[in-house]
């Protein structure tokens, strides 16, 4: 089980993240939504240890975070915002750096890099430096060194970004079935749809605090109670239709 | 007329030119300050070399004519030398720009704006470059060349010889220039796609490496008069020679129509080539540019480096990326071939200086050669393993940083360390040793064997001290220039490299007269070198990666009071 109790994060005097605190149970997969600056990927960012807390703690199948990082980062992988990856490596270089640095054993490696490049139809591509590659595919390899050695937690940030229809389709039956098997999912998005299709239970950020969190399948199809409408409402979100008729009114303009 | 889109795209591709493709933004604002700041340095060390060579002219004034001319020929070589190799450095560095490339393709064609326009833009940004560094390099040389030719008024002509210089110096530089851009176009044109950008940075690099190694010789040109007065044949080797030669035919002097011809044809050659290659990539811009790049398997070069890491699975990653970042990474291969080659020409200016080479027996130069033998690949190395270091230590791209940070452990820091001292070993100690073996070979016969076995361990030596405590996987550590106080390093560094390689050529020399002191040599260094290992394995371990560079919390007082 992912636990983070108190979660706060300042940067200086700037507050991003205050008191969060959630669970994660196995076979759940967990929505973090919330606008931009609302404290998405300072949560991720602390979730994976590549930030520390300003207070609060987490663990991870009762291991802390902050007593044992090594054991802790090796239970999870992680599918950043943006498909930062060392471009001038090609993909396969880029997986097997990944899973020597995990201490996999290289006969494994030479098994399971090239099954998991075909998998992912990155198999054709994959004596070609990355700086060559859409950001579907980046965003491909990045999936691929998340898996690559069987975390117990997957943390995404914004996977489905970039991706096409197919590869969109496979990612979300892929953490379903990962989610089925027992495995948490801790994943942060923009997009409701996906939200409502994949996740068991959402949790909404504002300003650095959670304001909503429920079973997905508490919220109503349309409607008030909608996901949408919630979100809308608990981050004190414009009305944009007002909005959107004065961007038309400018580009019209004189 | 300012803000007509042709001006803007030629101040957009000019400004561009000034990131030399693989700078960040505020790498190319430090560039450009940095330019700025040499523009500045070389015209003071044009004023400085005015007064070096003014002792020589007015010396030259009171004797005959013919040796005046001949010193002067020299001397114009060096003067048409130094904006060549000025203007061919900076047109290396833009190698990747100096055509319209896929991303302007794809950018600016999508706008309305012609392909003429694109091209015209491209050609007067490149102009303007180019220009930029012709001018400020003549203008900086300009009172030298004044000085060279004060002379010339005893021959009743002033303006004529004039001319011809600035002529035949304006056509050296066009040439320089027009050969960089020509190697480019042909690597545009006829490289495979999917190795053009290895194959630009290749060039880029060699460029670089090449006018790195050629600064010794450039050097040495004002004391080529004799070579000049005997017409010797390395001057057809030479070009700065060749647009000496077009300047005395331009005054009516055909002794050196050979080098004028030279000049002739080499300048119309480049020229073909690169007009032509750019009319060429006019007509098929689409076709070359949107070419799809065919996939190749990973060739056994590419692992040439990572074979040195060592089979341990986080230090075989780290010494796999190393090799692969120094292939592929522009930026950081230019550095580390820039670097080593500017250690390989400080030796190479020492080997020119020696005499000695054909003499039978011990005489003194050839004692001062062997010297110069045993000095140099000590030198290289002492130069090459903070070079490298520095190059290690340029980041590649922060933000993807974070994989090493998720697997970071303590057993991997240890490894990380020898992966990287393994990588410094190899480029900075072995390359030199291996390149200047042979002529040790040469020299001094089997017991160059036992010198070697001697510089291997110095070597070992050197690296494990100079790598003591840097706890940074390489290129993934954020960096803060400037952290010491520069006169204080300056001088550490330099006292340094006195100690070192008078130390390291005496030991060597006694090694060279004493097989059993080779041995002993041998097992005390590597013997420190490797207790050093043990602490460096250990150290390391507890101390976690850096991936931000901080600057030295100590104050260093600057004592302006006189408390």
């Amino acid at each position: 089980m992912l636990q983070a109790r108190g979660l706060t994060k300042r940067y200086g005097g700037l507050l991003a993240l205050d008191r969060v605190s959630f669970e994660l149970h196995p076979g759940e997969i967990v929505g973090y939504l919330g606008p931009n600056g609302s404290g998405k990927s300072t949560t991720v960012n602390l979730v994976v240890g590549l930030l520390e807390p300003s207070a609060g703690d987490i663990s991870l199948s009762g291991i802390r975070l902050s007593d044992d990082p090594i054991a802790y980062k090796r239970q999870l992988g992680y599918v950043p915002e943006e498909p930062s990856l060392y471009a001038h490596l090609t993909a396969s270089d880029y997986l097997m750096l990944v899973g020597r640095l995990r201490r996999m054993p290289t006969a494994v490696l030479h098994k399971r890099v090239p099954e998991l490049l075909r998998l992912l139809q990155l198999h054709d591509s994959r004596y070609k430096t990355m700086t060559a590659f859409s950001k579907g595919m980046r965003q491909r390899v990045l999936v691929a060194s998340a898996l690559l050695h069987n975390p117990q937690l997957l943390v995404l940030d914004e996977p489905f970004s970039g991706l096409d229809v197919n590869a969109g389709l496979l990612l979300r039956t892929l953490l379903r079935t990962l989610a089925d098997e027992g495995r948490m999912i801790l994943f942060s998005t923009h997009r409701f749809d996906m939200v409502e299709k994949l996740c068991s239970r959402v949790i909404v950020l504002s300003s650095g605090r959670v304001v909503v969190e429920r079973r997905v399948a508490d919220f109503a199809r349309d409607g008030p109670d909608s996901l949408e409408d919630t979100f809308v409402r608990a981050t004190m979100q414009p009305e944009f239709a007002p909005l959107a008729r004065q961007i038309i009114d400018t580009i019209e303009g004189a | 007329m300012r803000d007509s889109p042709e001006v803007v795209l030629t101040r957009h591709f000019f400004a561009s030119l000034f990131d030399f493709g693989f700078l960040s933004d505020d790498g190319a604002e430090s560039l450009k300050r940095a330019l700025l700041g040499s523009l500045a340095v070389a015209l003071a060390l044009g004023g400085l070399l005015v007064r070096v060579f003014m002792a020589k002219y007015s010396e030259l004034s009171s004797g005959p004519y013919d040796a005046y001319q001949q010193a002067a020929l020299a001397d114009h070589s060096f003067l048409m030398a130094v904006p060549m190799w000025f203007v061919a450095a900076a047109m290396g560095l833009v190698g990747e720009s100096l055509f319209p490339n896929q991303l302007d393709f794809r950018i600016l064609m999508a706008e309305p704006l012609s392909r003429p326009m694109i091209f015209g833009a491209k050609l007067a940004a490149l102009l303007l470059f180019g220009g930029l560094f012709v001018a400020g390099t003549h203008v900086a040389l300009a009172p030298l060349a004044a000085l060279t030719m004060l002379g010339m008024f005893k021959a009743g002509s002033f303006v004529g010889p004039a001319t011809a210089f600035a002529v035949s110096s304006a056509l050296a530089s066009f040439f320089a220039a027009l050969a960089i851009v020509g190697v480019h176009g042909v690597l545009v044109l006829f490289a495979p796609r999917a190795r053009l950008v290895a194959f630009s940075g290749a060039v880029r690099s060699v460029t670089i490496g090449g006018l790195l190694l050629a600064l010794p010789l450039v050097a040495r040109l004002p004391a080529a008069d004799r070579a000049f007065a005997a017409d010797a044949w390395w001057l057809r080797l030479a070009p700065p020679a060749w647009f000496v030669g077009l300047e005395r035919w331009l005054v009516g002097d055909l002794r050196f129509s050979a080098l004028a011809a030279l000049a002739a044809i080499g300048t119309v050659g480049v020229l073909v080539v690169s007009v032509g290659s750019y009319v060429l990539l006019y007509r098929r811009f689409d076709r070359v540019t949107l070419q799809p790049a065919v996939s190749r398997r990973a060739d056994a070069s590419d692992r040439s480096l990572a074979r040195w890491s060592g089979r341990a699975p986080v230090q075989h990653a780290i010494g796999r990326f190393i090799a692969i970042t120094i292939r592929r990474s522009p930026l950081h291969q230019g550095l580390v071939v820039g670097l080593l080659a500017a250690a390989g020409g400080f030796v190479l200016n020492s080997f020119l200086n020696a005499s000695g080479w054909h003499d039978p027996t011990e005489t003194r130069q050839k004692r001062a050669l062997i010297n110069t033998l045993l000095w140099a690949p000590m030198t290289m190395a002492f130069l090459a393993i903070p070079a490298m270091r520095l190059a290690m230590w340029i980041p590649l791209d922060l933000r993807a940083n974070w994989v090493f940070r998720l697997t970071e452990d303590e057993a991997g820091r240890a490894e990380v360390a020898a992966a990287n001292l393994r990588a410094v070993w190899a480029l900075a100690v072995v390359v030199p040793m291996t390149l200047i073996g042979p002529l040790q070979w040469l020299m001094l016969g089997p017991s160059a064997f036992g010198v070697l076995i001697v510089e291997m361990s110095i070597g070992w030596l050197l690296v494990e001290w100079a790598m003591a405590g840097w706890q940074r996987i390489p290129f993934t550590c954020s960096y803060l220039p400037g952290k010491g106080f520069v006169p204080h390093m300056f001088v550490k560094g330099f006292a340094s490299f006195v100690f070192f390689s008078t130390a390291s050529v005496l030991v060597l020399r006694i090694s060279l007269a004493r097989p059993i002191a080779t041995i002993a040599f041998a097992a005390v260094f590597s013997g420190t070198a490797g207790l050093l290992a043990v602490l460096r394995a250990r150290h390391a371990r507890e101390s976690p990666l850096i991936f931000e560079d901080e600057l030295p919390t100590d104050v260093n007082p600057l004592r302006l009071n006189a408390d």
